[in-house]
């Protein structure tokens, strides 16, 4: 999370745009930055099952990162060709540019990806009350035959934005589940072993977004964020926070 | 299309600026606009009462659906009222924006500073309405 957080100020800062591929050693929870997550999820539970947990930067709702690939991008507001504009109103076009290139990437490996509509229906009252971030599918987001393979968040900082997210390779998001205090519904998600039929490699879908990403991509050091970053996502204040 | 009442003033981050009783201050919310194409508000979060900001600073932030996005103050000023309101229920944001969906008041610290915002005409041109 504090290298996400570093590649935001540093997009802010020089105007650069970032991709970063990566995954969860250990396998971890992470919380949207605005999540109630102190009466919607059992820490007993949790610490009993010796789980991870992170709150993000980012908004929406909590992730089970395990058989994964995790992406960040970040860059200026008017990156992918997208002059979205710095402020509120303003997230849905990168949102969608961004998803556009993972789903062309997946399509490379045989995968139906589309894009959710725009404007779906608003979720029923009971949708709102899942825990997950891939209950439910917005406008914009990853899907095949209507199940989300992809979740991702966004923050918009000054004139940049961070999004990352979670391409799910296997595996289920019960965890999450498990440490609900409430008991909710089955999530909708589908993974790229389940779509494909065989077993997905981290490093077949990181190939295939690189070789299709569309500017150079290059590997690089790995980013140091600010130690003050690093504490903010182990203080158990901010994961904690609401 | 969207609202944007001519009485108000607006900023290119999509804030508007209300007038109130009190010829000192004023109320501050998202406009019509912007809660549409952001979608269901899920949190607010606000600055607490008495703090203070520059024009321009970054007075709170919103969540919708998926992304986090920074509030801009319209004006320098000190926050005399903060919305309770929107703690229990942010969609007031999405259903009254200009009503029951405000966000902050703020005591003007420089009232010049109304002129440097946008009337409703140059805002439906600068969202394209």
């Amino acid at each position: 999370m504090a290298i996400d957080a570093g590649l935001l100020e540093q997009a802010d800062q020089t105007g650069r745009a970032l991709l970063r591929l990566y995954r969860f050693l250990p396998s971890c929870l992470s919380l949207g930055r605005n999540e109630p997550a102190r009466k919607r999820y059992d820490r007993d539970a949790i610490a009993r099952l010796g789980i991870d947990v992170v709150r993000r930067p980012t908004g929406g709702r909590a992730v089970w990162h395990e058989h994964e690939v995790t992406y960040a991008v970040a860059g200026p507001i008017t990156a992918f060709g997208v002059d979205s504009g710095r402020g509120a109103a303003c997230c849905a076009p990168t949102y969608r540019a961004i998803h556009r290139r993972l789903a062309a990437a997946l399509r490379t490996l045989g995968v139906d990806a589309t894009l959710a509509p725009d404007r779906p229906p608003p979720p029923s009252t009971t949708l709102h009350r899942l825990n997950s971030c891939f209950a439910t599918p917005v406008g914009g987001e990853v899907l095949v035959a209507g199940r989300k393979l992809i979740g991702s968040a966004q923050l918009r900082h000054g004139q940049a934005f961070l999004q990352h997210g979670s391409i799910l390779l296997d595996g289920s998001q019960d965890v999450i589940r498990a440490v609900s205090c409430r008991p909710s519904a089955a999530s909708g998600e589908t993974t790229l072993s389940a779509v494909l039929g065989r077993p997905v490699t981290f490093d077949e879908v990181v190939d295939a977004i690189v070789r299709t990403w569309g500017e150079a991509v290059t590997s690089t050091v790995l980013h140091r964020p600010p130690p003050s970053s690093t504490a903010l996502f182990l203080d158990p204040a901010w994961t904690w926070r609401r | 299309m969207s609202k944007t009442p001519s009485d108000l003033r607006y900023t290119e981050e999509h804030e508007y600026v209300k007038e109130t009783d009190d010829k000192s201050v004023v109320q501050v919310g998202i406009t019509d606009y912007a809660q549409g194409e952001l979608g269901d508000v899920v949190y607010v979060d606000l600055p607490k009462l008495g703090a203070t900001f520059g024009r321009m600073d970054v007075f709170g932030t919103i969540e919708a659906v998926k992304a986090v996005s920074e509030l801009y103050a319209p004006l320098a000023g000190t926050v005399t009222a903060v919305n309770p309101a929107l703690e229990g229920d942010p969609a007031l944001v999405n259903r009254d924006p200009y009503g029951e969906g405000w966000m902050i008041k703020l005591r003007v610290k420089n009232p010049k500073e109304l002129d440097q915002l946008l009337g409703s005409e140059e805002y439906k041109k600068h969202i394209g309405e």
